[in-house]
C-alpha cells in the first residue's frame, strides 16, 4: 500500500509541476471562451446586410414589408424608377431593387410572377428567401382581407398551445418541454465531460507506462514494487491529476461566472432568432427562473452520486485498458491499432446517447446503460432524465465487477508487456501472456 | 550468502529452457561472476533471484532463508535495461528510489549526499536527468542502485555504456563495497571486462552452467602447461637439441628475439636450468587461459 502512495504521489507531482500542464489548465478555460467568440464573430462577419429599394407601384406593401438588420426595404417613388435603374451598377450602397408592378383585376398570382428583383452583385440566398417570405405574407394577408376576415380573428387562428405532461411517478410533477430541455442539456453535458476525461486522461496514463518503458526506468522499479501496485499507483496519480484539473476549472468557472453575473441579462438578446426584440426582459427574468426551477427539481445527490461512482469506475476501467496497450507496445505510433479497443465502446456510448433526448427510457438506453463497455457514458448522460433504482444498482453492480476483471487483465499483461523491449506484441502474444 | 538448488525456468509454456538445473553458491562478501553469451540464460537467473519472476521450479536461499519479499530491500540491482526518469531531478530521483526501497526519506537524503562526496557530484542535485550527459547519468544510477546500503548487489552487464574512466571509478567502488561486506554478483557476456575483479565464477551456456568454482582454480584446472619463452643471443646448434627433447611451437624470430611456446608437464624449473644453455633468457612464462579460452574450452569439452 505504501508502495502504491508513494508512485501515486510521483505520478501525481511529476505531472502537476509539468509547465504543459499548468499552461494548459490556466488558459485552456480562456482558450475555450476565445474559440467561442471566434466562432460566433464568423457567424456575425458573414452575416449579410442588404439594403433594397421597393419600387411599390400599388402602395400595397408599403408599411407592410418590415425591415430587419439583416435586410432594409427603403421604399423611392416611382416616378425615379429609371433613374435608379441606371446608378444601380455603380451604386455599392445599394445592394437591389425590387420592382412590384401594378395590380391589375386582383390577379395577385400576376402580380407575383411580374415581379423582379434587379441586383448588381450577387445577393445570398437568405436574403431572397426573405423578401418572397416577407411579400407573400403581405399577399396572404391581402386575400384574406378580401376574404373578409378582419386581422385579429385571423391572428386568432394562429395559436399554438403547448401539451402539459404529467408524471405519474413523479409525485405527478408537470414535465413541460423546458424542464426537458434543461435535462437534456446537462445529460449531454455531463456526458461530453466523461468521454472527453476518460480519452484524455487514459491516454496519459498509457503515455506515462510507455515513458517508463522507453527510459528503461521500469525493471528498475519493479525489482522494488509489484507491476500490480505500480500500475495502480499510476492510475490513481493520473486521477488525481485529471480532479486537480478540474477543480481548478470548476473554481475559474464560478469565479468568472460571479464576475459576468452582472452582465447576464444581456446575453440572451444576442441569440439569434429574429424576435429577440419583442421578448421583453420580462420574460428572460422568467425564463431564467424556470431553468433554475427545473434545475432544482431534479435529484442532484442522486445525480452526483451517480456521476462520481460511473466517471471513476469508468475512468479506471478504460485507464487500465490504456496502461496494458502502453505496456504492449514500444512507442506511441504502434499504439494506434490497439487504441481502437478503447475508443470504440466509448464512441459508441456516447452516439447512441444522443438518440436519449427522444426516448431516455428506450431499450437502446436501458442496455447501453446497463453493458459496462458503455455505461460509464450512457448512464451519466441518462441519469438527469431519471432512471429505476434497480437498473442504477445492476450497472453499477456490472460496471464494479469488470472494471475488478479488466484491472487484473491489464495487470498480467502489464506485467509481461513492461519487460518486452524492442517488439510489439500481437494479440495472439498478449492473449498468451493473459493465460500464462 | 545465497544457495540457488536446481532452478529451471521455462518460457512459452515450457518450449524455451532458460535455465536448466542450474546450481551455485555465492559466498559472503565476494565479487561472483555469472559469466556466458547472450541468452545463456543470466538474466533469467537474475530476475528470479530479484523476485520479478519465479523459478518453475528449485529454491533460493538467502542467508539460509528462502526468498521472500523482504529480501527485496536487501537487494541491490542495475538491471541490463536501464534508465531513470528524464523530468525529475537528480535529489527527487534518488529519495523516490530509496523510498521505494523502505528507506526513511532523512536516512535516503543522508545517503545519497554520503555517495555524491564519494563521487564529487554533489553540485548535480538539483539538476534534472535530462541536462546530464551520459556519463553523469551513468553515476547517478550506481547511486540508485547502492543508496540503500543493500547486503546483496546484482549488476547485470554493469560496464556496457560506461566509458573507461567511468568504469574504473565504479570498478573501485564496487571493490570497495565488497571489503566492507557487500556480496556481488556481476553478470556479462564480455568476459574479459571483469575477469580480474571476480572471486568466483560460474560459466553459464545454453541455460546450463558450464563450471563454477574460485577464478583461480578454474584457470589451472585449464591451463595446458603451455610457457612462453623469449631468448636473445641462441646457439642455434643447442636450440636443435633443445627442439629434440620438447615439445616446442609458434617459433618467431624478430630484433634478434627469439619466442616461442613450449609444452611440458615437467618441473619448470628442468626447462629453465636447459634454457640457459641455449641463450639468454628474456622471459619464461606460463600461460594461463583467459576466461574466454576457458570458456570456449569448457563448452567444447561439454558438447
Amino acid at each position: 500500500m505504501n508502495h502504491i502512495f508513494l508512485i501515486t504521489k510521483r505520478e501525481f507531482l511529476t505531472q502537476v509541476k509539468k509547465k504543459s500542464f499548468i499552461i494548459l489548465t490556466l488558459l485552456a478555460p480562456l482558450l475555450l471562451i476565445g474559440f467561442g467568440s471566434v466562432i460566433g464573430l464568423m457567424f456575425k462577419a458573414n452575416e449579410s446586410h442588404s439594403i433594397i429599394e421597393v419600387v411599390d407601384k400599388n402602395g400595397l406593401f408599403k408599411n407592410h414589408l418590415k425591415s430587419t438588420d439583416q435586410l432594409k426595404y427603403v421604399f423611392v417613388p416611382t416616378a425615379d424608377e429609371k433613374a435608379k435603374m441606371n446608378t444601380l451598377k455603380n451604386n455599392e450602397s445599394l445592394d437591389g431593387i425590387l420592382i412590384l408592378p401594378e395590380l391589375q383585376n386582383g390577379n395577385y398570382e400576376q402580380l407575383l410572377s411580374n415581379t423582379r428583383l434587379v441586383i448588381n452583385n450577387k445577393i445570398g440566398f437568405d436574403t431572397k428567401q426573405k423578401i418572397v417570405t416577407d411579400i407573400n405574407e403581405v399577399i396572404k394577408k391581402e386575400k384574406i382581407k378580401k376574404l373578409g376576415i378582419a386581422e385579429n380573428q385571423l391572428d386568432n387562428l394562429d395559436k399554438g398551445f403547448t401539451l402539459k405532461t404529467i408524471n405519474v411517478s413523479e409525485n405527478n410533477k408537470e414535465d413541460s418541454d423546458l424542464a426537458f430541455g434543461v435535462k437534456s442539456v446537462l445529460s449531454m453535458l455531463l456526458m461530453y465531460v466523461t468521454f472527453m476525461f476518460i480519452i484524455i486522461y487514459g491516454v496519459r496514463v498509457m503515455r506515462s507506462v510507455l515513458e517508463e518503458k522507453n527510459n528503461r526506468v521500469v525493471e528498475i522499479i519493479i525489482s522494488s514494487v509489484k507491476p500490480f501496485e505500480l500500475m495502480m499507483g499510476k492510475i490513481l496519480g493520473v486521477t488525481l491529476v485529471a480532479l486537480t484539473q478540474f477543480v481548478v476549472w470548476i473554481t475559474m468557472s464560478v469565479i468568472g461566472a460571479l464576475v459576468l453575473n452582472t452582465g447576464f441579462s444581456s446575453i440572451p438578446k444576442n441569440m439569434p432568432g429574429g424576435n429577440e426584440a419583442m421578448m421583453s426582459k420580462f420574460d428572460i427574468l422568467q425564463m431564467g427562473t424556470q431553468i433554475s426551477h427545473s434545475l432544482l427539481e431534479l435529484n442532484f445527490p442522486l445525480i452526483i452520486f451517480v456521476f462520481i461512482i460511473f466517471f471513476l469506475l469508468g475512468y479506471i476501467f478504460y485507464s487500465s485498458i490504456y496502461a496494458a496497450i502502453g505496456s504492449a507496445v514500444d512507442n506511441e505510433t504502434e499504439t494506434q491499432q490497439f487504441t481502437l479497443f478503447a475508443v470504440l465502446p466509448l464512441m459508441v456510448g456516447m452516439y447512441g446517447s444522443f438518440t436519449f433526448m427522444n426516448n431516455p427510457d428506450g431499450p437502446l438506453g436501458f442496455w447501453l446503460s446497463i453493458i459496462p463497455f458503455t455505461s460509464p457514458v450512457a448512464m451519466i448522460a441518462r441519469i438527469p432524465y431519471g432512471v429505476p433504482a434497480w437498473q442504477i444498482a445492476l450497472s453499477i453492480v456490472l460496471l464494479l465487477g469488470t472494471t475488478i476483471f479488466m484491472i487484473f487483465l491489464a495487470g498480467k499483461i502489464y506485467r509481461v508487456g513492461i519487460l518486452m523491449y524492442g517488439n510489439k506484441a500481437t494479440l495472439k502474444e498478449i492473449w498468451k501472456w493473459i493465460r500464462g | 550468502m545465497l544457495k540457488a538448488e536446481h532452478i529451471r525456468k521455462t518460457y512459452n509454456a515450457g518450449k524455451k529452457v532458460a535455465l536448466d538445473d542450474f546450481s551455485i553458491h555465492v559466498p559472503k562478501a565476494s565479487i561472483y561472476g555469472l559469466l556466458g553469451p547472450n541468452g545463456a540464460g543470466k538474466t533469467s537467473f537474475i530476475r528470479i533471484i530479484n523476485q520479478i519472476t519465479q523459478a518453475d521450479s528449485g529454491e533460493i536461499r538467502i542467508n539460509g532463508q528462502p526468498l521472500n519479499p523482504d529480501h527485496i530491500k536487501d537487494i541491490g540491482y542495475m538491471p541490463e535495461e536501464r534508465g531513470l526518469y528524464k523530468n525529475m531531478t537528480v535529489g527527487d530521483q534518488l529519495l523516490y528510489f530509496g523510498e521505494l526501497k523502505g528507506m526513511k526519506k532523512n536516512d535516503a537524503l543522508q545517503e545519497a549526499k554520503k555517495w555524491f562526496d564519494k563521487l564529487h557530484i554533489d553540485q548535480w542535485w538539483k539538476k534534472k536527468l535530462s541536462e546530464l550527459s551520459k556519463g553523469m547519468a551513468q553515476k547517478i544510477q550506481f547511486v540508485v542502485t547502492v543508496l540503500h546500503r543493500p547486503h546483496l548487489l546484482i549488476l547485470d552487464e554493469p560496464f556496457s555504456g560506461f566509458d573507461p574512466v567511468n568504469a574504473n571509478l565504479i570498478k573501485d567502488q564496487i571493490i570497495d563495497l565488497k571489503n566492507n561486506g557487500t556480496t556481488i554478483i556481476l553478470s556479462t557476456h564480455r568476459m574479459e571486462s571483469v575477469e580480474e575483479m571476480c572471486d568466483y565464477v560460474a560459466l553459464i551456456n545454453n541455460s546450463k552452467k558450464i563450471i563454477d568454482g574460485r577464478v583461480f582454480d578454474v584457470r589451472e584446472k585449464f591451463k595446458k602447461n603451455i610457457f612462453g619463452i623469449t631468448l636473445s643471443d641462441v646457439d642455434h646448434s643447442k636450440l636443435e637439441s633443445f627442439q629434440s627433447r620438447y615439445e616446442v611451437f609458434n617459433l618467431a624470430n624478430e630484433n634478434n628475439l627469439l619466442s616461442f611456446d613450449l609444452r611440458n608437464e615437467a618441473d619448470q624449473n628442468h626447462i629453465l636450468l636447459d634454457l640457459v644453455n641455449v641463450g639468454k633468457v628474456r622471459s619464461f612464462d606460463e600461460k594461463i587461459p583467459s576466461m574466454n579460452e576457458v570458456f570456449i574450452n569448457a563448452v567444447s569439452n561439454n558438447s
